[in-house]
């Protein structure tokens, strides 16, 4: 399976100069791009891990791209890698934009348990089949 | 390419489309003297356009190396130079953005364990997309001391010159003799630096030159007298320690302001004109210490 | 006024006296800023004077009544008078004016949009004197303004709760409206939400009928969205539909809804507006996205001579706290100018909407920090119009791609997918400074090369546009100025 969060998970993975692209349209509007990565994928795993802070008052996005291959050299293959840009305009004070950058060999997915309760009524959980093996072994 | 046709190649009109052409006309009227400095940046100029030429027309796949050190005595112009540069740089498609970062050790070398290489980076990734400018570059290296945070944010550093070419250029900055000693016990910088180029100090008639430029920006002139007075000031003034060409120049008019203005006041019974609030007259240069009729000792 | 009036000495003697001379009418009143100001179009009968009708209208919706009372002399009665300051010709027509009444904060009580619409456009729509009557606009002081909640959730919780920025949200309305019992209706939202999109929508008629009850519909789809979700790792809803013939109803569906952990339900504007700020406060109480489809708007807000604009009601609606709210497409099959559209979804998402009356807008209007409202762009929408649609409708919306879905090719999933990635190659060109709207069918053409569903989408429905004139535009051109 593919993980679908993000941006622009449906467009065939971007390229390094696809990624520049997006992160000089960030540095344009004044936002600071996060670089996060997590072995634990599940849809509402909110806080992922962050690389570094948040990287303000950058003029070039050589800069990221060049923390990103930083991080790629730690966690490319084992883990979801992403670019998150945040906008501190009032108002806003939140992520504008957030697309996956690498994503692990193989998805491992997700399982949906269902537990029957009263009536025809059911509780889901949903479990990252990942997160099943212990912290370092997940991908 | 078609060999039996050449085709005719514009380096007129490339040099004409760059923009360099302003830059350069600009660095010779702006900057007093420098001569062989003005003459260097023009070959690399020259250089890097025709490398551009080359390369549009593939006869070379390789992006240049860029690096450059510049050498020579304080005050002598190279943080000016190096924002010139840059221009350069960016007008000719070298750098994506025309911005320079200038830093010493303090701002790259951290205090303790792991400080270091994220201070480093931090630096690195602000000057990326432009010239990164390390004045005193070689208190980077410290040998008399083998723990060093120092030598972390060299191999950083060496890393990032050597892999990341398109996106930083760097100056090394500082005296001639201690940047000679600094490359030659860290070679991978040497083997790293495409360009150097060698600031000399100036001859007297140039500072003269600079200081009344400095002045004409602050809308104040020397009198005829003070002229003469700055002019002996600048001879005794150079044969002392720690001279620095025009900053020297820079701290000397300031004090000298600040004389003209404590005159000013003290004779503030008398009508003043606008060309008193601008001349500054003999007596705010030969107060100088440096000028001071004193048994052989000045400061 | 076709009245005779005898002859009077006083203000306050028994009798009929004009509008006019009651005091609802003053050139030279300056409107405070606490004061609640609007803007009503006003088609006198023959014979009656534009500002004898315009003070009428001040007089009706304030404190007026046809009669001089001597009762109004127990009160402040001035300080209830609702003041007509300005009147203009509305450009080309003769017939019509714009009449701008000035009402005093006090005439109205706090957090209550019932109050608000009863007093501005309770009665007075009716007054014979009139031909038609129609609300162009509010502006709402900010002092009155934070008397109310706003959006339960807001577009930028509503963004961090999905986990989803940086593009339009995708939804689908399920087809066909009627008729699909729990179980086929179940399997549409399942596909369209494994597809791609991120919601699917109840149709503003699905309620709780005998194909479908709604406990069923409820159970079926929160099934489809939790097996979508956990298809894709990607947060997904579907809009279920609480609308209910009484409160208590509404409350109980929207409970059940909670229970089986939707994150998003939705009500019609037919439920009345006591209905939906009730249902918007329990939505704040209860982390739940509130989608509001306007059921019955277009009786009252598409022509130009008569009725409310839905601008006012775009307005009502935020205060209301609602968060996502039908607002035009601009190239659907439904009504919609697209300088008039502009400034519905400037209402709904901006801070301060400054006077524009090219987009219809004609006071100044300070929201304060209210939230922002999501606008929702739903009808006749196809993939192939995605350059079109990012341009006119920007990036805080949702657009509905119910036919543009269910009605692809090659099945549901694969619609879904086709809007999806229209949707991200549309984005990612934007965000490269690319001229997306020029170029966009090259960049559609370009991602339909890896995308096979894409190319099918844009080889049906390619050449469908809907090209009409629209009724309710605005009456100025963008240069002129007010006068």
């Amino acid at each position: 399976m593919r993980v679908t969060q993000g941006t622009f998970s449906f467009l065939p993975d971007l390229t390094d100069e696809q990624i520049s692209k997006q992160v000089a349209y960030c540095m344009r509007n004044g936002w600071a791009v996060n670089i996060e990565y997590t072995d634990d994928p599940h849809p509402r795993n909110t806080y992922w891990e962050m690389w570094g802070n948040p990287m303000f008052d950058l003029k070039d996005p050589a800069a990221v791209m060049y923390e990103l291959g930083e991080c790629r050299k730690v966690h490319k293959g084992r883990a979801y890698i992403r670019l998150s840009a945040f906008d501190a305009t009032a108002g806003w004070e939140s992520l504008r934009l957030s697309f996956i950058t690498d994503r692990p060999e193989n998805e491992d997915g997700f399982m949906l348990e269902r537990q029957e309760v009263a009536g025809r009524s059911m509780r889901y959980t949903t479990r990252a089949y990942a997160t099943d093996k212990p912290v370092g072994a997940r991908y | 390419m078609d060999m039996t046709t050449p085709a005719i190649i514009d380096i007129k009109a490339a040099f004409e489309a760059s923009g360099v052409g302003p830059v350069l006309e600009q660095l010779d009227r702006d900057l007093v003297g420098l001569a062989p400095v003005k003459r260097r940046i023009r070959e690399i100029a020259a250089l890097l356009l025709v490398d551009k030429l080359r390369r549009d027309n593939g006869l070379t796949a390789q992006p240049p190396t860029l690096h450059m050190s510049f050498t020579g005595n304080p005050g002598t112009g190279k943080t000016t130079v190096a924002a010139r540069m840059a221009d350069i740089l960016h007008k000719l498609g070298y750098i994506r953005s025309n911005h320079l970062v200038s830093v010493t050790r303090d701002d790259l070398v951290g205090q303790y364990i792991g400080h270091t290489a994220p201070k480093t980076k931090e630096i690195l990734k602000k000057a990326m997309g432009g010239v990164l400018f390390i004045d005193e570059a070689y208190y980077l290296y410290r040998p008399e001391n083998e723990r060093d945070y120092g030598q972390e944010a060299i191999e950083i550093l060496l890393q990032v010159m050597e892999n990341r070419r398109d996106d930083l250029v760097v100056i090394l900055a500082g005296y001639a003799d201690r940047m000679e000693r600094f490359f030659t016990s860290n070679p991978g910088f040497r083997s790293r630096i495409a360009h150097h180029i060698d600031f000399p100090d100036y001859a007297p008639d140039e500072l003269m030159q600079i200081a009344e430029y400095m002045l004409r920006d602050q809308n104040y002139r020397f009198s005829p007298e003070a002229k003469d007075a700055f002019r002996t000031y600048l001879d005794a003034r150079m044969q002392q320690p720690h001279f620095s060409n025009a900053r020297s120049v820079r701290n000397a008019l300031d004090r000298a302001r600040l004389r003209q203005a404590v005159r000013l006041f003290e004779t503030r019974d008398q009508a003043l004109t606008v060309d008193d609030l601008m001349t500054l007259g003999p007596q705010e240069i030969l107060a100088s210490r440096v000028l001071a009729p004193k048994p052989e000792q000045a400061a | 006024m076709n009245v005779v009036a005898p002859k009077r000495t006083g203000r306050y003697d028994a009798g009929v006296m004009k509008y006019k001379e009651m005091g609802y009418f003053d050139l030279d009143y300056e409107p405070k800023d606490t004061d609640v100001l609007a803007c009503f179009r006003i088609t006198p009968q023959d014979g009656v004077d534009a500002d004898e009708a315009a003070a009428a209208v001040a007089g009706e919706s304030s404190t007026a009544t046809w009669t001089v009372v001597w009762t109004d002399r127990l009160t402040a009665c001035d300080k209830y008078r609702a003041k007509c300051y300005r009147v203009d010709p509305v450009p080309g027509n003769p017939s019509q004016y714009f009449a701008y009444i000035a009402y005093d904060i006090e005439l109205f009580e706090p957090d209550s949009i019932v109050n608000l619409s009863a007093s501005i456009i309770g009665n007075v729509f009716g007054f014979k004197p009139l031909k038609a009557l129609r609300l162009e606009d509010m502006r709402l002081p900010i002092s009155y303004v934070k008397t109310y909640h706003g959006p339960a959730t807001g577009i930028v919780v509503e963004r961090e709760r999905l986990d989803k920025f940086g593009r339009p949200l995708l939804g689908a309305t399920v087809k066909p409206k009627l008729g699909l019992s729990g179980r086929n209706y179940g399997r549409v939202v399942y596909e369209a939400l494994k597809g791609g999109l991120d919601f699917t929508k109840d149709d503003e008629n699905i309620n709780s009928q005998n194909f479908m009850h709604w406990r069923d519909r409820f159970l079926y789809c929160m099934e489809a969205v939790n097996r979508a979700q956990a298809m894709t790792g990607e947060v997904k809803g579907t809009y279920l539909n609480v609308s209910a013939g009484d409160m208590e109803q509404i409350y109980e569906r929207a409970e059940f809804a909670k229970e089986l952990g939707s994150t998003i339900i939705m009500i019609d504007l037919v439920i009345g507006y006591s209905a939906i700020q009730s249902i918007a406060k329990w939505a704040r109480r209860n982390d739940m996205i509130l989608h509001l489809h306007r059921a019955g708007h277009s009786t009252y807000t598409r022509q130009k001579s008569h009725g409310v604009s839905f601008r006012v009601i775009a307005k009502w609606m935020r205060l209301a706290g609602v968060d996502h709210i039908h607002a035009g497409t601009v190239v659907g099959k439904l009504e919609g100018d697209p300088a008039t559209t502009r400034g519905y979804y400037d209402i709904c998402r901006e801070q301060y909407n400054p006077q524009a009356l090219e987009h219809g807008l004609f006071f100044d209007q300070d929201w304060g920090g209210m939230r922002k409202l999501m606008p929702v762009a739903s009808g006749g929408i196809h993939a192939g119009q995605m350059h079109q649609l990012l341009h006119h409708l920007g990036e805080d919306v949702v657009l509905q791609f119910g036919g543009g879905t269910i009605g692809h090719p090659m099945g549901i999933q694969a619609g879904a997918t086709a809007n999806r990635v229209a949707l991200e190659a549309m984005i990612l060109a934007r965000n490269e400074g690319r001229d997306y709207l020029a170029e966009g069918p090259e960049i559609l053409a370009a991602a339909a090369k890896t995308c096979t569903p894409l190319a099918q989408a844009l080889n049906v429905w390619k050449d469908v546009t809907f090209d009409y004139a629209s009724t309710d535009t605005p009456d100025f051109v963008p240069t002129m100025t007010p006068a």
